[in-house]
């Protein structure tokens, strides 16, 4: 009933183009997260989901009712917004009870409903308060159950945890996950903060630039990433690129090579500029393994530390690839840079000659033109240590 | 302190006068003597200056009108002329309902004002919602226009609408078409709400735009997902949350209009209270007809100045909020 | 909850017809365009049919003879604005009023005189915004200087000082009708013996009357102007004060440095603003005296449109014109700081 769909969903204002050609199927029961940085057209996708935009062109089905031209009001979507916006002229019930007052339904029907949704969110006692009486959270609560009270087919939630304290937005994904299993209604979500996305959601749509770069289960699109862009967004802290080139055996970068046979992948041609990603936690310190030249591994590669930065439960290790040391690191920008991560037992120290190497299993290729992803892992030379994970895109997108 | 004044000491050779001026330049705290001196003073005079003419006004009521003529103004109390009521007349605030009724022309005023304050709440709040609100080409351009026009002067409309009020026919202007001819309408009320509500409408607009424009755009978003319209949230929602600034919006409205005098002395032919004659027909009475009752007509004054100074002190925060924000948006 | 509930509210939506819902929704949908359109619809109306057409109207009547209430007569193009200007109207104006005031160069210092200029439509006009406003403007610096201090009963003074704008004009009018009426205004009696008003028919006299009608503006609406100067003091950063105290600065270095250039610009739309109001005048010189005593513009068009609706017409129009000079000069600065 509740399945929503965007059929090539455009949104113009005068010369900016929010929203390019969207396409989504959103299925009943699901918890979508839309992500991207300011200014991707995540907010905008919602708001035609919602009606409050009208999209330039294309069509929104909620359900099997075609509701692009409908007003927002009979749609059956719910919305929760980032600044909460609770009515301040009226009481929490007045608040949750809005919608339903609005299409007369009868006191006892309310009141019943009322309870029950304050129940959910457990709120109950605090009918009769304001809001400006509330904490953020509870406010929040008020506003989850403002949209639950209604039974609508769509929840759509617009970064509604952005503006709570870090400890509170983390209690608070807790809670939504277990509303949305409770409730068992779509649930699209949009949020800048790709944690919120990964740990919430059954899938996630990544937006940049007014556009769909992908859509799959978090793990997908974290392990696989459609193009750089996605491999750069979703996971903290990022994912490093290095430049290179494709040769006869593998990739040749500024200060180390990968080899592999390039012959395996039909994506790649050599003479190719390509950018070789690698996660932090996927570069490791050789002296910290017990076998380096194992054959998922890659060739060491002598770096330099630089600035290290423990986070308790592991540590960052800014690695310096280039020879010359002299530059800092501002002159040389991420260029000649690596993040690495190592366990918080790790002995090291800044401005130590060390070796690292990467899991050749979790090197990413992307053409360095078009950011498209060319292969997600390299085997070694010998195709011993082929992975089952590695293997190339399809190049149909 | 010291310092200064051992300083204070040593140019005191001049005369008293230039040892003084010497110490307010040089001594802190004197000056701030000084300065105090001269901010009471100027408050005090500002008070005189604008609360004088009422204590006459309450001078000349309470004096019986056959002492005003004769009466001898000053009363030498410590060797300054102050001028005092010639005996106690109380009565003459009764006899100013009875030579004229002069509650009927304050009934009318008020019905006139209520009027049309509800007139422009109603058209300023759809036009504060839009300017306010809403995004679409020709937005600066019509906020323009009737900023320009509430500048026009009200001698530049008078004709042609005192013609049309006559029962004459509305004609296109340069085409000679004649639409209609519309009902005659001096002497009612409609020959003068029509004006005001044109003449007060644009400050009411710049006014609730202000307002409006405050309300965060999730509050409405909000209402119109729960179930209401565009119209319905405005109603719902931006309105009570906007009610200081409908307050004001609505006293400047019915001040201005209380205190109208151009088309209330014209549009009401006859200064009668059954030609709907309004506050300006009542005192402009008893200047034309009792040339004489002094004191009746400096007790019209007060009876008809009693509802808009209450107004003042009950809203004086709205009225001054609303002329800044009025003026200064603009 | 179940899925009977579910569908509840859709049903709930489709369930209601009838005009009332079909216009509902047809307003719903229009783009944001046709929405602020719809709803300007009211004003466009009331503006157009109130102020928009009797403009043109009185520009069209302006060049036709004709009494009030008749169809136009002759057409004669812009004969009266001609003769408004060279003199000839002022047969038609009431009274000894002449339009544009005499001028006579006899040679004599200061070689130009401005004759009769008490008499003069546009002159008195002229005159009594600039004196006016420029007196309300220096006493209302000062009564905002007062008003943007901290004291003890200073929301009684701002009332106080409020009060006077709040008044109707009738009344204003008729307080300084009996301050200066020579039967009962003690202060004829004083300002007459220093020559500064005639002593017998003082309200009647155009030069005593001119100056009486413009105190009285002056103590009206000098409160509108102090209310609109403390709002630009008090919008200053008060951080400013101590930044300039410390860099040992005095109360007056102060003010010249800091309080008058940052409230100038309020300053500015506030005179530009009381200037077009004051060319207004009508009411305070009805209810004070009378339009053919203190001839401004506005009292001509109400003299005399009953007798020659044209020429009233043509007054009418020189009235807008003048304004809209004025007009025009605010547009233009609101153009500059960008609206």
């Amino acid at each position: 009933m509740a399945r929503v769909t965007l059929d090539h969903v455009t949104k113009r204002y005068e010369d900016v183009v929010a929203v390019n050609d969207m396409n989504l199927d959103i299925k009943d029961g699901e918890f979508v997260c839309l992500v991207g940085p300011s200014g991707c057209g995540k907010s905008t996708t919602m708001e035609t989901i919602a009606g409050l935009t009208k999209p330039t062109e294309g069509t929104i089905h909620i359900g099997d009712t075609d509701v692009t031209r409908l007003p927002p009001k009979d749609r059956g979507v719910a919305m929760v917004f980032q600044n909460i916006a609770l009515f301040p002229h009226m009481d929490v019930y007045e608040n949750i009870s809005f919608g339903l007052r609005l299409r007369n339904y009868d006191k006892e029907e309310i009141d019943r409903r009322v309870d029950e949704a304050a129940d959910v969110v457990q709120l109950e006692g605090m009918l009769d308060r304001e809001p400006n009486e509330l904490s953020g959270g509870q406010q929040q609560r008020v506003a989850i159950a403002r949209a639950i009270v209604r039974n609508p087919d769509v929840f759509l939630m617009d970064e509604p945890l952005a503006n709570l304290d870090a400890k509170l937005r983390v209690h608070m994904r807790t809670e939504l996950q277990r509303l949305h299993k409770e409730l068992d209604t779509t649930i699209i979500y949009v949020t800048h903060d790709q944690a919120e996305a990964m740990t919430m959601s059954d899938r996630i749509a990544v937006l940049n630039a007014g556009e769909l770069q992908q859509i799959d289960p978090p793990l997908v699109c974290y392990n696989e990433p459609t193009n750089r862009f996605v491999a750069g967004f979703i996971g903290s802290p990022s994912m490093n690129f290095v430049e290179g080139n494709v040769v006869e055996n593998g990739v040749e970068t500024d200060n180390f090579e990968v080899g592999f046979d390039p012959a395996g992948i039909p994506s790649l041609a050599v003479g190719d500029q390509v950018s070789l990603g690698i996660r932090p936690e996927d570069v490791y310190l050789v002296d910290q393994i017990e076998d380096p030249d194992a054959p998922h591994l890659t060739d060491r590669i002598d770096v330099r530390t630089d600035v290290l930065e423990p986070m308790g439960d592991e540590i960052f290790v800014y690695l310096l690839l280039e020879e010359d040391q002299e530059t800092s690191m501002e002159d040389q920008g991420m260029a000649g840079q690596l993040l690495m991560s190592v366990t918080p037992d790790t002995e090291i120290e800044g401005d130590e000659d060390v070796d690292v190497v990467l899991d050749r299993s979790k090197i990413h290729l992307f053409d360095t033109a078009t950011g498209e992803a060319l292969a997600h892992g390299v085997a070694d030379l010998t195709g011993i240590g082929s992975e089952p994970a590695a293997g190339e895109v399809e190049s149909d997108s | 302190m010291a310092t200064t004044t051992e300083r204070d000491d040593d140019t005191s050779e001049g005369g008293p006068l230039e040892s003084w001026t010497n110490g307010v330049l040089k001594d802190e705290a004197k000056r701030q003597r000084l300065y105090r001196a001269l901010f009471w003073t100027a408050c005090g005079f500002f008070l005189v200056t604008t609360l004088f003419p009422f204590y006459w006004l309450l001078v000349l009521a309470l004096t019986p009108n056959n002492r005003i003529l004769t009466g001898d103004w000053s009363l030498p109390v410590i060797g300054v002329e102050f001028p005092h009521p010639q005996g106690f007349n109380p009565v003459a605030f009764v006899e100013v309902f009875q030579v004229v009724p002069f509650h009927y022309f304050v009934f009318n005023s008020f019905v006139l004002a209520t009027t049309t304050t509800i007139i422009v709440l109603v058209i300023a709040t759809l036009a504060g919602y839009v300017f306010g609100r809403l995004e679409f080409p020709g937005r600066g351009a019509l906020m323009l226009g009737i900023l320009v026009i509430s500048y026009f002067p009200p001698a530049a409309f008078l004709i042609p609408l005192f013609d049309a009020f006559l029962g004459n026919p509305v004609v296109v202007p340069f085409l000679g078409i004649e639409l209609f001819s519309p009902p005659r309408l001096v002497n009612t009320p409609g020959s003068m709400i029509m004006p005001f509500s044109a003449l007060f409408l644009p400050l009411a607009i710049f006014i609730l735009t202000t307002f409006y424009a405050q309300i965060p755009d999730g509050l409405e978003d909000a209402a119109r997902v729960e179930g209401t319209t565009r119209l319905g949230a405005l109603v719902r929602v931006i309105m009570p949350l906007s009610a200081p600034g409908i307050a004001t919006a609505a006293v400047l409205t019915f001040i201005s209009v209380y205190n109208e005098y151009f088309f209330s002395s014209i549009m009401a032919l006859e200064n009668n209270p059954e030609n709907w004659s309004p506050l300006v027909g009542g005192i402009l009475s008893y200047q034309t007809q009792y040339t004489t009752d002094f004191n009746l007509m400096a007790a019209a004054s007060i009876v008809g100045v009693l509802p808009v100074v209450i107004l003042v002190i009950i809203a004086q925060e709205r009225i001054v909020s609303g002329l800044t924000a009025g003026a200064l948006k603009e | 909850m179940s899925t009977e509930q579910r569908g509840s509210e859709a049903g709930r939506e489709s369930q209601r017809s009838g005009p009332i819902v079909a216009v509902t929704r047809w307003i719903e949908n229009l783009g944001e365009t046709a929405f602020a359109y719809l709803l300007l619809t009211p004003i466009f109306v009331l503006l157009g049919a109130i102020a928009l057409y009797p403009l043109l109207r009185t520009f069209e009547l302006s060049m036709y003879t004709g009494i009030l209430g008749e169809g136009e007569q002759e057409f004669i193009g812009l004969q009266h604005y001609v003769d408004l200007f060279t003199g000839d109207a002022n047969p038609d104006l009431p009274g000894s009023v002449i339009f544009l005031p005499g001028i006579s160069t006899d040679g004599s210092f200061p070689f130009v005189h401005v004759e009769n200029w008490v008499r003069s439509t546009l002159l008195v006009t002229l005159l009594f915004a600039v004196i006016s406003v420029f007196f309300e403007t220096i006493i209302g610096f000062g009564q905002a200087l007062v008003l943007d201090k901290e004291f003890r009963g200073r929301r009684w003074v701002r009332a106080a000082i409020i009060i006077p704008w709040a008044i109707p004009l009738v009344i204003q009018g008729m307080i300084f009708y009996l301050m200066f009426h020579p039967s009962t205004g003690f202060l004829t009696q004083y300002l007459s013996s220093w020559g500064i008003v005639a002593s017998t028919n003082t309200l009647n006299d155009p030069t005593s009357a001119f100056l009486i009608v413009t105190v009285a503006d002056i103590w009206k609406t000098t409160a509108f102007m102090a209310l609109l100067i403390l709002a630009g003091l008090q919008s200053i950063d008060r951080s400013l004060y101590d930044v300039a105290k410390v860099a040992g600065a005095s109360r007056w270095q102060q003010f010249r440095l800091i309080t008058f250039p940052l409230v100038l610009p309020a300053l500015g739309i506030a005179v530009l603003f009381r200037v077009i109001d004051s060319m207004r005048i009508y009411g305070l010189i009805d209810s004070v005296s009378s339009c053919t005593t203190v001839p401004s513009l506005s009292c001509m068009v109400v003299e005399t449109f009953y007798s020659s609706r044209g020429l009233a017409s043509a007054v009418a129009f020189v009235t807008a014109g003048v304004i809209g000079i004025v007009v025009s000069v605010v547009i233009y600065q609101q153009y500059k700081e960008g609206i």
